[in-house]
Formats: C-alpha cells, structure tokens, sequence
C-alpha cells in the first residue's frame, strides 16, 4: 500500500513534468506528496538523528560527488538549471529521499530486516524512475539507489543521502 | 569495516553504470534530449547522425499546396503555405534538407543544433517556417540562424514562442543553410546557473577537497577519541 502511494505520486510527477508549463509545479507538488510519508515516524528512526553530524553532512557532501563523478569527468558543457526550478528540483530531492531511503525503507526493516528493506527500496526506486527514464538509464538509477540505501543501512543516516541527492540533482 | 567495503563497492558499481549512459546519470528532470548530432558534444554519448528529408508539394492552377518537409529523425521541418514557391510551369515542388557535415562555428555565433541546407527547385516567395529541434545538452538556442553560404555571413532571422519543448521555430522568405544559436556576446537564453554549464567539474572538485579537508581532522578526532576510551579501559581492568 505504502509503496504503491510512493510510485503512483512518482509515476504522476513524470507524467505531468513532463509538459513544460508544469514542470516546476509538479516537482514542487511531488516533492511535498513525497514527504508526506514521514508523517507518524520519529525522526530518528528516518534516519534523521543529529548526533555526528559534522559526519553526516561530509557523507552527503562524498555521496554528492560519488553521483556527479562520472557526468564531471567527461563534461563539455551542459545545460543549467534555470533557477525556478532550482528550488523544485531541491523539493523532489528531499521528497524522494524522505520516501524511499526514509519511511520506505523503515517499514521493509520492520518487515523483513536490512536485506529486505536495501532490496525493497532499490527496486521502487528503479520503478518509480521507469516512467521519466529510457530502459538504458535504469541500471545507473539503480545502482544510485543501491549506494544510497547502503549507507542508510551502514551509518543509520538519512542526512547525507539527502545532502547528496540534492546536489546531485541541483548541479547536473 | 564490512560495511564500509560494501559501499565502496556499491560506489564502484554506480560509477561504472552511470558511466554507460550519457551524460554519466541524470535525475530529477528527465534525461537529455535525444538528438542526432553532426558534431556531438562530449557528454552526448553513443550518437546517430542526422538524417535527410525530401518532399514534393503538388502544384494546381500555377499555386503549390500547403505542406511540410522534414528531416526522417525530424529534427528539422519547414512547413509552406499555398502560394509560397512562385511555381509558374512546374507541377509539383521539390524541396530537400539535407544536414550539412561539417559544423562551421562564425565568429560571435554558437550553434547549439546541426547545420541544415534546405533547397527547393523553385524560388520562394512567400514566408516559410522553420522550426530545429534542439538538445538539452547545449544551452537553449535564442535565435535561428540563416546563411546562403555555410561560411557566412549568417544572419539571424525573426522567430516565435512554441508550444513543444525543446523547439525554436523561425520565419524565412530565403531558403539555404539554417542552424540554431545564441549570439556568444550574450548569455545563453536559460543561463542561470544553480549548476550544470561549465561548473560541473569545479563542483565535484571542491566536493572532494571539502570532504578529503574536513574528513582528515574528523578521522583524527575519532580514532584520539576512541584511543581515550581504549586507554581508559586499560586502567580500569
């Protein structure tokens, strides 16, 4: 049920961001739809304690630059962000994270332990990308949900992937 | 420890998958525009060229009918109105687009889109509309640029607003070599810059020596920290 909510707004947002007029709507929207899983979890179970802190945000500055490294090696210029999507694309970034790597990924541990909960929302966040992504692009969608879920797994953290992904997402 | 090997190689294996697809993973927006390059960029990845378009337009009573010619990947149509070719004796128009090989780069112009040649075997006398399709691996053309000769001088012609992303359409009484650009004197028409553009690499290098700087004391501050914890549970036992 929760993960079917997660990919019917993700699958939305595609669809809808995909016309230009709202773009920067539906990213604004899907982000907030997104956070709303967070509702009635504690914030530490999300991941998104404060202890170490300083720690959390140099991992979310290293999963950043994990993300942008194989676009940076070979860049040759690009497009830019134009900037009122800027804060829609941080919005939809937060909101994922909060979703897959956060209230998703809580409820698979519940269900099924670590192993279930990495799988588990790996493979809803490949789903979720299938709509606004050719096939081609799905492994490295993947494998990004892989390396992010590993780290909420191995440092319990929520922050950095959050950190990361919105660089991610702002920069490229 | 096993942790920390597990995402090194979760890591690996992202950046050998986002490595395999142009521009190396992208999110959030989509991915780019797909777009068959004479000349491609190097973030554009596996490319196809572009392809040729030809089209006849039937003439009656001495007036060609409306239509439109493109390109097979449609990267580029020119559609004509009744009356657009002075078409005194023929029975039909023929038009060609063919994209041009080479990618001539005129002093104070970017073309971020293929250059194309448009010929027709009668002579035009009546506005046409062009409209390019473009990548969103180059910053958006401003203007759509016109030239008799692909080594210039390329002058640029009146275009419109459209509806479809990723389009710029302009108007033309003369048909010949045509390209999409912006004038290098000014910013591209969407350059804010949040990111992408130039920045990319400077971004990633300042996250590494962000992370590498402040990751050193950090390392340092722990293992001093747990050293004292260590050193402390020696002299309790």
């Amino acid at each position: 049920m929760f993960g079917a909510y997660v990919l019917a707004v993700e699958w939305a947002r595609a669809l809808i961001q995909s016309h230009a007029p709202f773009t920067g709507a539906a990213l604004l929207l899907g982000g907030a739809a997104l956070s709303v899983t967070a509702l009635g979890w504690p914030r530490e179970r999300l991941g998104l304690g404060t202890s170490r802190f300083a720690l959390r945000i140099l991992g979310g500055l290293a999963l950043g630059a994990v993300l942008l490294l194989p676009a940076a090696a070979r860049w040759g210029g690009g497009p830019v962000l134009p900037a009122g999507l800027a804060a829609a694309a941080v919005a939809v970034s937060i909101g994922e994270e909060i979703a897959f790597r956060g209230a998703l990924y809580t409820a698979l541990d519940d269900l099924g332990g670590a192993p279930l909960a990495i799988a588990g929302s790996t493979l809803l966040w490949t789903l979720a990308h299938a709509l606004s992504h050719p096939p081609a692009f799905l492994g490295a969608v993947a494998a990004a949900g892989l390396m992010l879920a590993l780290w909420r797994w191995a440092c319990k953290d929520l922050v950095a992937p959050i950190i990361g992904h919105v660089i991610a997402d702002t920069a490229l | 420890m096993k942790r920390l090997g597990l995402l090194a190689g979760a890591a690996l294996v992202y950046v050998l998958a986002a490595w395999s697809v142009a521009p190396g993973f992208y999110d959030g927006f989509g991915p780019p525009q797909l777009y068959n390059w004479t000349c491609p960029p190097p973030q554009a990845g596996a490319n196809t060229k572009p392809t040729a378009g030809h089209g006849e337009l039937k003439v009656t009573k001495g007036v060609n009918e409306a239509g439109t010619v493109f390109t097979n990947d449609a990267q580029i149509v020119i559609g004509f109105l009744p009356g657009a070719f002075d078409a005194t004796g023929k029975t039909s128009i023929s038009v060609d687009i063919t994209p041009f090989d080479t990618c001539p780069q005129p002093s104070g112009i970017k073309f971020v889109t293929n250059v194309y040649k448009i010929t027709a075997n009668a002579n035009l006398i009546q506005e046409a509309n062009v409209t390019m399709l473009y990548s969103n691996l180059e910053p958006d053309p401003s203007n759509m640029y016109l030239a008799t000769d692909p080594a210039g001088p390329w002058t640029s012609i009146p275009t419109s607003q459209t509806a479809q992303t990723f389009t710029i359409t302009g108007h033309t009484s003369t048909l010949g070599y045509f390209a999409a650009g912006y004038p290098v004197t000014s910013k591209p028409s969407n350059s804010i810059t949040v990111g992408g553009g130039q920045l990319l690499p400077i971004i990633v290098a300042v996250l590494i020596v962000v992370v590498v700087l402040a990751g050193l004391p950090l390392a340092v501050l722990r293992r001093r920290s747990s050293g004292a914890a260590a050193e402390e549970e020696d002299g309790e036992n």
